[in-house]
């Protein structure tokens, strides 16, 4: 027998994790659709698989509801805190890293 | 070896993904998860591919040694900057969990494709999907997998060299993401705590000088499915090295001897005429009529051709770049299907196997995913 006794079903579990995520952050930032709407930040952690495409978008105003559009903003973090973010990433081009 | 076709499981997409398996289907509606056909093994066999698998490891572990004690770096065009992290990380063994050798098997000869050794995935498939399909098909047989086990005891073995959380680094598509959830959920089941972070999400704090999360709080413990060579590639790749020590990056960026195709040759070299070896060069095709041309950075299968009768038949050259020649391998073909083994090591050891179909020779990304038993 070289099989694993048992496999616990978790992993989907495992992905319901994703939505839990950071509430509070450097620096606010949306979860928004392609035409730059909010919509929940669950879409911006965990993969698409509907093929729809989500991003998140820091600074900017908006009404901070979800389905409200974002102006201004940027694709990626500011530095003003003495972070800089987006360092990493560029690599794949949504091909992803692995093998 | 055997392939048999079967009817597939009713409803077979939905079932493999309630276990996980959300990316079953390929974007031209074909099945990627395919179990309208099984390979079926003998023990034996299976006897074999798992030794296989331990000796090769071994081999894998003794061209390390080599590379570094003859400064073969930069003949495998690893960055020169990246040479004294990689002997460093070599010394000091600091964590690793697990790769995947792709193997040639036609039911006679074993030989080394090569070693996806930094970011392996079809992980997912390999450990959970095949299992509930055994269960369900046929619970009376067995499978080359113990992956899960063995993956939550390595886990538990880390528990006391890693900083809480462990962060899980994805980037891109489904099947990473796929692929890093389900290594963080064995990390959780041996007693871990995971954080997911996208990695244009990794944040570099300058006055800290340290990586820190989306809270600005500090990575110690990082597993990245992102290839060492994309992290020094791009504008953090200073901070990457800058930080190893004060991170645990997991694979360590020694696997970078590994994962580069280069290893291929080297091993030739050092074992040659090993029959679990294919003649590899990285100096051109020398005396082979029928091989593989590979970048040493490729991946899942591109630019890599393959040419017979000195012909290149099939495949895209990539001009410019560095590779390694590799004698065509004779690979299991039933029914127009070509197999490759891809036959995992945990912590070093041997855990089990997947099996991915082609209709070419070059196995990419697409390549089909066929379930195995043995009896």
């Amino acid at each position: 027998m070289r099989k694993s006794k048992e496999v616990p079903l978790t992993v989907l579990a495992a992905l319901a994790l994703f939505v839990t995520g950071c509430h509070e952050t450097p620096e606010s930032r949306n979860c928004v659709d392609e035409q730059g709407r909010i919509v929940p930040d669950t879409n911006c952690q965990a993969y698409s698989s509907t093929g729809a495409h989500y991003h998140y978008l820091y600074g900017g105003a908006s009404g901070g509801h979800v389905g409200d559009a974002v102006v201004g903003g940027s694709a990626t973090p500011s530095s003003s805190s003495g972070v800089s973010r987006g360092g990493f990433g560029g690599g794949s081009g949504g091909e992803g890293g692995g093998e | 070896m055997r392939r048999h076709t079967i009817a597939p499981r009713k409803h077979w997409q939905a079932t493999v993904a309630r276990t996980g398996l959300t990316c079953h289907t390929l974007d031209d509606g074909t099945p990627y998860w395919d179990e309208s056909a099984y390979w079926e093994f003998s023990a034996a066999e299976v006897d074999r591919l798992e030794a296989a698998t331990a000796q090769i490891q071994e081999m894998a572990l003794a061209a390390g040694d080599h590379i570094l004690d003859h400064n073969r770096l930069e003949e495998m065009k690893i960055p020169s900057a990246a040479a004294a992290r990689i002997r460093e990380t070599w010394n000091s063994e600091p964590p690793a969990l697990y790769g995947r050798l792709d193997l040639a098997y036609d039911g006679r000869q074993i030989k080394l494709l090569e070693y996806n050794a930094d970011t392996p995935t079809a992980l997912v498939e390999a450990a959970v999907t095949q299992w509930y399909w055994l269960e369900d098909c046929f619970p009376k047989a067995d499978q080359f997998n113990s992956l899960h086990e063995k993956l939550v005891a390595k886990w538990q073995d880390l528990l006391p060299y890693l900083q809480q959380p462990v962060y899980f680094g994805h980037d891109g598509s489904e099947e990473d993401f796929l692929t890093v959830s389900y290594l963080r959920d064995t990390a959780q089941q041996a007693g871990h705590k995971t954080v997911p972070i996208a990695m244009h999400d990794l944040g570099w704090e300058t006055a800290g000088a340290r990586f820190v999360d989306l809270d600005c709080k500090p990575i110690q413990s990082l597993f990245k499915l992102y290839p060492w060579e994309w992290l020094l590639g791009e504008e953090f790749g200073p901070h990457a090295l800058e930080s190893i020590g004060a991170v645990n990056w997991m694979e360590p960026i020694w696997k970078m001897m590994w994962s580069n195709k280069a290893l291929l040759a080297i091993l030739w070299e050092l074992y040659p005429n090993h029959e679990l070896l294919l003649p590899a060069y990285l100096d051109g095709s020398r005396n082979l009529q029928d091989y593989v041309k590979k970048p040493l950075y490729g991946r899942e299968g591109e630019g890599v051709t393959v040419f017979r009768n000195w012909v290149a038949e099939e495949g895209d050259t990539e001009e410019g770049v560095a590779c390694v020649y590799q004698k065509l391998a004779s690979l299991a073909v039933e029914e127009g299907n070509t197999a490759v083994i891809g036959s995992w090591l945990v912590d070093g050891e041997p855990a089990g196997m997947g099996i991915r179909e082609s209709s070419g020779t070059i196995s990419n990304n697409t390549s089909r995913f066929v379930p195995h038993l043995f009896r």
